[in-house]
């Protein structure tokens, strides 16, 4: 089974970003390229090949469901889980999400120290 | 042998208007057709003895016969008149006389003549009236022919006079009877006493009503002496006294002092108190008249007494009206040229004016003088215009007292134009400083109300028991948009644009506060909204019912309070609570984060020293974590952003699972958690919200239990619903916090917050979740005795669920 290795993270919160990074760096063992806007994610996803997309909902310029969308014309979601963090979402727009690959919807704010063994999870659920 | 008959216009040879005076003076003496009498007979008797004849007749001749009066030797007492001698003598001045009538051709054919009685001879000598009218004839006749001598001619002419004097008698005896009875009846049915007197006093004939009056019968006055008998001796004594002074003559106490002003030239009524034949005083009004006869002698007086008793008694009873009367009543005679008088005004001037009845006897300058200055102008233009109008009369004016200070009166009558040309009034005066001062009071009191209604920053409407509106004060007014108007109360949410705080809904007319509280409803804190000057007004509502003092409805009335600019200050702070709160979820996650790295040893091993300070601040920042989610769920229920997905599910597993979940916190404080009975019943929640309310209690319950304690979780079924209670053993709610418990950063005591941690904000929240999903949230508890915090939702039995 193909290990989760390497994860992109798009947090425009420099703070949150660095203990986003730190936990799942230090407590999950994780390669973990953090991009501060869509943009840079969207700049960076095919060079860093992620196994796993974190991001958030509410980011500049481009919100995080408009990624998602340019996200899955640039590589294939269906091998790789999205995993969306946010304390903003309308229950309705979960189907909406799920259509366009995304697999969980953690909601913020999230425990660091629970972070890595959550994405672990649905990594697991996805190549178990 | 046929004879001619007499013509009969011979017989009338006068003028008709000379024969109708003639019977008219004849008819005046009224003795046509009356009985004989002996005067009479003498004088036929006479005459037919003197001039030697058979017959004698005192004959009266009419229209139509002779009537004889008196005859001797004659059985027949009228004859035609066409057919008698005596017409023809009345012709004329003289006697007429018929030697031998069968020689005559006038009466040759005559009946009396050819017939019985056979008259042959007659003489008649006309009986003329003093104003010169032959009236008839005294005559004799014999049945033979013959001649009167000169002597017996000149006999019957001076007896004919005699009859005519004795006519004249008749008929002056006939008119001192009746005048005698006429002045009989005068006196008879006379309504006062009459007593004459002879001119020294001596009473010679009393009326009944004398009689009546005085009690004495005319048998007991006649004789007496008029004063002594009925006059009382001081009162002539002192009326003597009086007119002496006057009169300038000594004038005796007797009958003088009654006469006398009369020889003066002086006609005058008195008035006196007569003794009654039983000892009492009775009032009269005496005046006494002269009585002279022809010859201007003086025969006696005529003395006339008007009983007063009767207006006594009126007056008596005026009098004793008018003191029960609250003022003075009065008559006041105003007279064109400008004088005046009181004819009568009662004992309460004294009351009103400070004056006596006595003082106003001549003028009303008096009362006047004591009319506040200011008012007299206003007083005299009011009579005046009353007087030249003849409307009632009314005023309110201002007297200075001598006893009483300054008072205000009250002045009604009734003018009555007089034959004359015055004015007489009938009126009273009343005391209204007592009344005044009260109405000026609740003036006062009734402009106070005003300026305080007008001075409220709140509305104020009011309606009478009819729902007819009666009140919008300045605000009312300016909130409408409108003043009171008759409108329907079917029409006031439409008129007046109430509507429901949510700005769109029109009120029912059932809903309007005002309308409630007419319907006995105490109103407390309704909110709704006006729309209808500009930008919606938020209002809270407070109306309650009036009632009169006896308990009568007698409308109701509503305070508007304009919480418009409240709502906004806490729109706004809900906005910035909200946004702080959304900008500290950030940083506060950050922080959180960081020290849970930390404090996990993930960063590498902490040094011991750091220990307590990291968890210290790990704590806190939970702490804030806890109290910015709190605020955030407040701020999504009030915004109604608040999302809940509900779904049937039993119940004991979440019971179960809220007891997991707080375990830790319970043994932190020492307590441990247990769960009690619990039905197999589903409910509809949101799981989550149910365990956020769990959570709530459950950690609350920890909280406030001493250590060692237990906190039991159970549930119980009633009546379709389910009823999970929280018991703990703690100090219990305080009777003054009961109130506040569930309301927002309500705490029992403001360092709870320091001391037990918690945001204030739980209980609120979990009341809100609870009622969101259907239920209700409550709590028993008695101080010392720990508190039981409960919450109901409806519930299905779990079988239906699982066949």
């Amino acid at each position: 089974m193909k290990q989760l290795k390497r994860i992109l993270h798009v947090e425009d919160v420099p703070s949150i970003q660095v203990v986003t990074r730190i936990a799942l760096e230090k407590i999950g063992g994780f390669e973990v390229l953090s991009c501060p806007s869509g943009q840079a994610a969207l700049e960076q996803v095919q060079a860093f090949a992620p196994d796993l997309i974190l991001l958030d909902v509410m980011l500049p310029q481009m919100d995080g469901i408009e990624l998602v969308r340019q996200l899955g014309q640039l590589i294939d979601l269906q091998q790789i889980p999205v995993v969306f963090l946010t304390g903003h979402l309308q229950p309705e727009r979960l189907h909406e999400l799920r259509q366009l690959g995304v697999r969980q919807v953690l909601s913020k704010p999230f425990d660091p120290l629970q972070l890595a063994a959550q994405l672990q999870q649905v990594w697991e659920a996805e190549h178990g | 042998m046929e004879l001619p008959q007499a013509d009969p216009a011979s017989t009338l040879s006068m003028t008709p208007v000379r024969e109708l005076s003639r019977l008219a003076a004849l008819l005046r003496y009224e003795i046509l057709d009356t009985p004989e009498e002996s005067a009479f007979d003498d004088f036929t008797e006479l005459a037919a003895r003197l001039c030697e004849t058979p017959i004698a007749l005192i004959s009266l001749v009419d229209d139509r016969r002779q009537w004889f009066k008196s005859r001797v030797g004659l059985e027949v007492s009228e004859t035609p008149r066409e057919i008698s001698f005596c017409t023809y003598t009345i012709l004329g001045e003289e006697i007429f006389e018929v030697p031998d009538a069968l020689q005559d051709p006038r009466f040759c054919h005559n009946p009396l003549v050819v017939g019985d009685p056979h008259i042959r001879f007659y003489a008649g000598t006309p009986l003329t009236s003093p104003d010169g009218y032959n009236l008839g004839t005294l005559c004799v006749i014999d049945r033979e022919p013959r001649r009167l001598s000169a002597e017996q001619r000149d006999t019957l002419e001076r007896l004919g006079r005699q009859v005519i004097r004795l006519f004249e008698q008749h008929l002056l005896a006939h008119r001192y009877a009746e005048q005698a009875a006429l002045q009989q009846a005068m006196l008879d049915s006379a309504s006062s006493a009459v007593l004459v007197t002879r001119p020294d006093g001596v009473v010679t004939s009393v009326n009944p009503t004398a009689e009546r009056m005085l009690g004495h019968s005319e048998q007991e006055l006649v004789g007496h002496q008029l004063t002594s008998a009925l006059f009382r001796r001081e009162a002539l004594q002192r009326r003597a006294t009086l007119l002496s002074n006057e009169l300038q003559t000594p004038i005796e106490p007797d009958f003088a002092v009654l006469t006398a002003p009369l020889h003066r030239g002086r006609r005058e009524m008195s008035e006196w108190r007569l003794r009654h034949r039983s000892g009492a005083d009775v009032p009269v009004l005496v005046g006494v008249t002269a009585i002279h006869d022809e010859q201007e002698e003086l025969r006696g007086y005529l003395v006339n007494a008007y009983d007063l008793a009767y207006q006594e008694q009126l007056q008596l009873r005026l009098q004793q009206i008018a003191a029960q009367v609250p003022g003075m009543l009065f008559q006041f005679h105003w007279r064109p040229d400008g004088a005046s008088c009181f004819p009568y005004v009662s004992e309460g001037v004294e009351q009103i004016y400070g004056l006596s009845p006595g003082q106003l006897a001549g003028s009303f300058a008096p009362i006047i003088a004591r009319v506040y200055a200011l008012d007299r102008s206003a007083l005299l233009g009011s009579i005046r215009e009353a007087a030249a109008e003849l409307a009632p009369w009314h005023i309110e004016h201002r007297v200075e007292h001598p006893r009483k200070g300054l008072i205000w009166v009250e002045a009604r009558a009734t003018p009555l134009q007089q034959v004359d040309g015055s004015v007489l009034w009938h009126g009273f005066v009343t005391d209204i400083t007592v009344r005044k001062a009260e109405q000026l009071e609740l003036e006062r009191q009734q402009e106070m109300n005003r300026r305080l209604l007008e001075a409220l920053s709140e509305a104020v409407i009011a309606c009478d028991a009819d729902g007819c509106l009666t009140l919008f004060n300045e605000k009312a007014k300016q909130w409408h948009g409108t003043d009171v108007a008759p409108v329907p109360p079917d029409e006031w949410p439409t008129r007046y644009q109430l509507y429901h705080p949510d700005g769109v809904t029109l009120l029912r007319p059932e809903e309007i506060p005002l309308l409630r509280a007419l319907h006995g409803e105490h109103v407390c804190d309704h909110e709704m909204v006006l729309l209808g000057q500009g930008e919606p007004r938020h209002v809270l509502s407070n109306a309650d019912p009036l009632y009169t003092s006896d308990g009568q409805p007698m409308g109701a009335v509503a305070v508007l309070h304009d919480i418009t600019e409240r709502k906004r200050i806490e729109r706004l702070q809900r906005e910035f609570i909200s946004t702080v709160s959304h900008e500290l979820r950030t940083p506060l996650t950050s922080i959180t984060g960081a020290l849970g790295l930390i404090c996990s040893n993930v960063m590498g091993e902490v040094p011991e020293a750091m220990h307590e300070l990291l968890d210290i601040a790990q704590q806190n920042s939970q702490r804030l974590n806890a109290l910015i989610d709190d605020l955030l769920d407040m701020d999504k229920l009030h915004a109604g952003k608040m999302r809940f997905a509900l779904l049937r599910q039993p119940l004991q597993p979440q019971l179960e699972l809220a007891l997991r979940s707080n375990r830790n916190y319970a043994e932190q404080h020492g307590v441990v958690l247990q769960l009690g009975t619990c039905p197999a019943v589903t409910v509809e929640i949101d799981a989550m919200r149910l365990q956020q309310v769990l959570s709530n209690l459950l950690s609350n319950a920890a909280k406030f239990s001493p250590a060692g304690e237990q906190v039991e979780l159970s549930a119980t079924l009633s009546d379709g619903r389910v009823r999970i209670s929280v018991r703990d053993r703690g100090p219990g709610i305080s009777a003054d916090f009961r109130e506040r418990v569930f309301q927002k950063f309500a705490q029992a005591d403001s360092s709870d917050s320091r001391q037990q941690g918690g945001t204030g904000l739980g209980l609120a929240i979990s009341k809100e979740l609870i009622e969101r999903m259907g239920g209700q949230i409550g709590f028993e508890s008695e101080p010392g005795h720990g508190a039981c915090f409960w919450f109901e939702l409806p519930s299905e039995g779990l079988a239906k669920e699982s066949p």
